[in-house]
């Protein structure tokens, strides 16, 4: 999912441990998926099962896949998922990671356990390292989303963007990562810009599929093009800093976007439904809209779309259903009309930002 | 008197004669909307975005049949109702969205139903329930007990006779047939057992199933439902299939499905709607499981509002056929 590779296999390099790492997302991955998937579930279920897929044939023995309680269907992936790589022939075993309830301690635990007891001290720095990673990719790649609206050579923060993933995948010690993590912060502070006033979109919806571009078509690159700066709240670092560590201790950041939502939704129905109104209600009058990304089929997403439109706060939106029939060519139709509304709109309104 | 006003549609086959029992001990009439009709479909469908499922457009469709009749609309949000087993994001959502789809409805009665919260939170959210008829939290305990006896009643009056939800509900009401009730004695001459898997919702709305119970029936089939087996055998089932449960409501599709697979039964049909999340999971496990098997066939039906009636037929047919001629030969097949 996005760049979570990175983070992982530094820190599987760090603690010597045999590991194969499948292709990142792929045509081919997604026709593995869809082939071998039941139809009616996600997109997620369906490109992580192509991950998985991949991985073994490139013969791994063990597989890490996230699982939990919940309400979403994620949280019995795991299970359905070694249930269809048994039925096709692969002899592997998944281990199933409780992201919800088994917090930092637990995740520490298994990465124990696979790393054929690894002594402590070795593990925790192998994991800061990990999460130093994710923590830089994360921080590049915001500065990323705002340059691509206003650079005077569309692409060129892509370009300096995979560089950088590149180079922080590379990057072998803390120091290393700090210097390339500066030096391309630099560099993209320097593209050249236009100075258009760019339009303000933000990006809500299921974790996944906001992550991952390749299931939404990269849909922050596309919008980048038209002169749209993103603004996405969803960032795995985010997510790790405050599941992981800060939850426990109390603290939690959606409280904000919870109470927001509570008019319209009072209850958690589970994936990030209750987040994706939450954020409609709390950025309406900050952004100049908001593209709702969320698989075909997403349980959560779908009461989340039927309460949207009934809240009082109100501002543009576009829904994408992401699944894998989803075309280029339509999908850069409605991205171009839902801009060029929003356009027309500042204008109107006579809003500057 | 306060009339409150019950969808005929999902829960209600589980709990109808609970709600209606605490209702009216709390001095409220209980108004249940008709059976589902192609209007009702068409209603609730235009107001939700497409892909929600049928059963939820059913649901809305029945709301949408209340309104103006009643002073109040019950609409639970059930979580959970056993330990770390949650339903489905749209039960949850359901009051959130029934208000945010029909903003005509009436004033909405939810409550929450989580048995994770413990016993003191629950028992608390059924008092807040009752306070819109009672300040006298007594008498709302009364209202409650005699719920919970009349839910047991229920249940404990489909699995030894042998009802489905319609046919009971009726009996314990009183009221004549609304539809053209199917039963379930055994036709004049039966060829052959099938079982039925999929949730009441599904199963007992004709109008969805394009009368799929009486079909079979014309057809000298017997037919066995998840509501004529114990608790304890669908544990099994489920146990066999899924090893624990992780859907509210999956005994009703895995759970008699891993038991019939080990039953004699000639086939099994399992019922779904597009787009229902635990289903599109749980129905795929089913179909693993019976492949393997391989010795009762199985076919699922995914049900929508577009689901042809000429369609299912031939379908059905076909599979009738394929026992049929099994049965002769005594080969295994599966669809």
């Amino acid at each position: 999912m996005g760049n979570l590779y990175i983070p992982f296999k530094a820190l599987f390099q760090r603690l010597n441990m045999d590991f194969v790492m499948p292709p990142c997302n792929n045509r081919h991955t997604l026709s593995l998926g869809v082939k071998h998937s039941p139809e009616g579930l996600c997109i997620p279920f369906k490109l992580t099962l192509g991950n998985l897929i991949e991985a073994a044939e490139l013969g791994a023995d063990t597989l890490l896949m996230p699982a939990g309680n919940g309400i979403c269907r994620l949280g019995y992936y795991a299970k359905v998922q070694e249930r269809i790589l048994h039925d096709i022939g692969y002899n592997t075993n998944i281990v199933q990671v409780g992201v919800s309830e088994r917090k930092l301690f637990g995740i520490l635990e298994i990465i124990k356990r696979l790393s054929n007891d690894a002594p402590w001290i070795k593990i925790i720095p192998a994991f800061r390292f990990g999460l130093a990673k994710l923590n830089a990719l994360d921080r590049v790649e915001k500065l990323v989303q705002r340059v691509r609206a206003v650079e005077d050579i569309k692409g060129t923060a892509n370009k300096l963007y995979s560089e950088a993933v590149k180079a922080i995948d590379l990057a072998d010690d803390h120091k290393s990562l700090k210097r390339v993590e500066r030096d391309y912060i630099g560099q993209l502070n320097q593209v050249s810009r236009n100075d258009a006033q760019p339009l303000v979109v933000g990006i809500s919806g299921e974790f996944y599929v906001l992550l991952e571009p390749f299931s939404s078509l990269d849909v922050e690159t596309e919008l980048g093009k038209l002169g749209v700066e993103i603004r996405r709240n969803t960032f795995i670092s985010e997510w790790t800093k405050f599941s992981w560590f800060l939850n426990p201790l109390g603290m939690n950041e959606k409280e904000r976007i919870h109470r927001a939502a509570l008019p319209y939704l009072k209850r958690d129905v589970g994936g990030d439904g209750w987040e994706t109104v939450g954020e409609k209600v709390l950025h309406a009058h900050e952004y100049d809209g908001i593209v709702h990304l969320a698989p075909f089929t997403c349980m959560p997403e779908i009461v989340a779309q039927n309460i949207m439109p009934s809240t009082r706060e109100s501002i543009p939106m576009l829904t994408i259903l992401c699944d894998e029939q989803l075309g280029k060519a339509g999908f850069l139709t409605r991205l171009e009309a839902f801009v060029d509304l929003l356009y027309r709109k500042r204008k109107l309104t006579g809003k500057n930002n | 008197m306060i009339r409150v006003g019950i969808p005929r549609a999902l829960l209600y086959y589980q709990y109808y004669p609970a709600w209606k029992t605490f209702f009216e001990e709390l001095g409220a009439e209980v108004v249940v909307s008709p059976p589902t009709s192609q209007a009702a479909v068409t209603s609730g469908s235009s107001r939700v975005v497409a892909d929600t499922c049928l059963p939820v457009k059913v649901f809305l469709g029945h709301i949408l049949s209340l309104v103006d009749k009643v002073d109040y609309i019950f609409v639970p949000a059930v979580r959970s109702v056993k330990s770390q087993v949650y339903n489905c994001a749209k039960f949850l959502g359901l009051p959130d969205m029934t208000s945010a789809v029909i903003p005509e409805a009436p004033p909405i009665l939810d409550v929450d139903i989580d048995v994770n919260r413990g016993k003191r939170e629950l028992y608390q959210s059924i008092y807040r329930l009752g306070r819109h008829f009672t300040w006298s939290p007594l008498k709302v305990r009364r209202a409650g007990l005699a719920a919970w006896q009349s839910h047991q009643n229920y249940r404990e009056l489909m699995s030894s006779h042998g009802l489905t939800p319609p046919q009971a509900i009726e009996r314990i009401t009183g009221t004549s047939p609304v539809e053209p009730g199917v039963s379930l004695a055994e036709p004049d001459s039966v060829l052959g057992t099938i079982a039925l898997v999929g949730h009441p919702y599904l199963l007992y709305d004709e109008h969805i199933t394009h009368r799929l119970l009486n079909r079979l029936k014309q057809a000298h089939y017997r037919i066995v439902t998840p509501e004529m087996l114990a608790a304890a055998e669908l544990d099994s089932g489920i146990a066999r299939i899924a090893g624990k449960a992780y859907w509210t409501y999956e005994e009703e599709v895995v759970g008699a499905a891993g038991h019939y697979l080990q039953t004699s039964v000639d086939g099994i049909i399992g019922i779904m709607a597009f787009g229902c999340g635990p289903d599109s999971v749980m129905m795929d496990m089913v179909r693993r499981e019976a492949i393997r098997k391989a010795d009762t066939s199985f076919m699922s039906l995914t049900l929508e509002e577009h689901t042809a009636e000429a369609g299912l037929i031939t379908r059905l047919e076909a599979f009738l056929d394929m026992i049929l001629r099994k049965k002769r030969s005594g080969a295994a097949v599966c669809v």
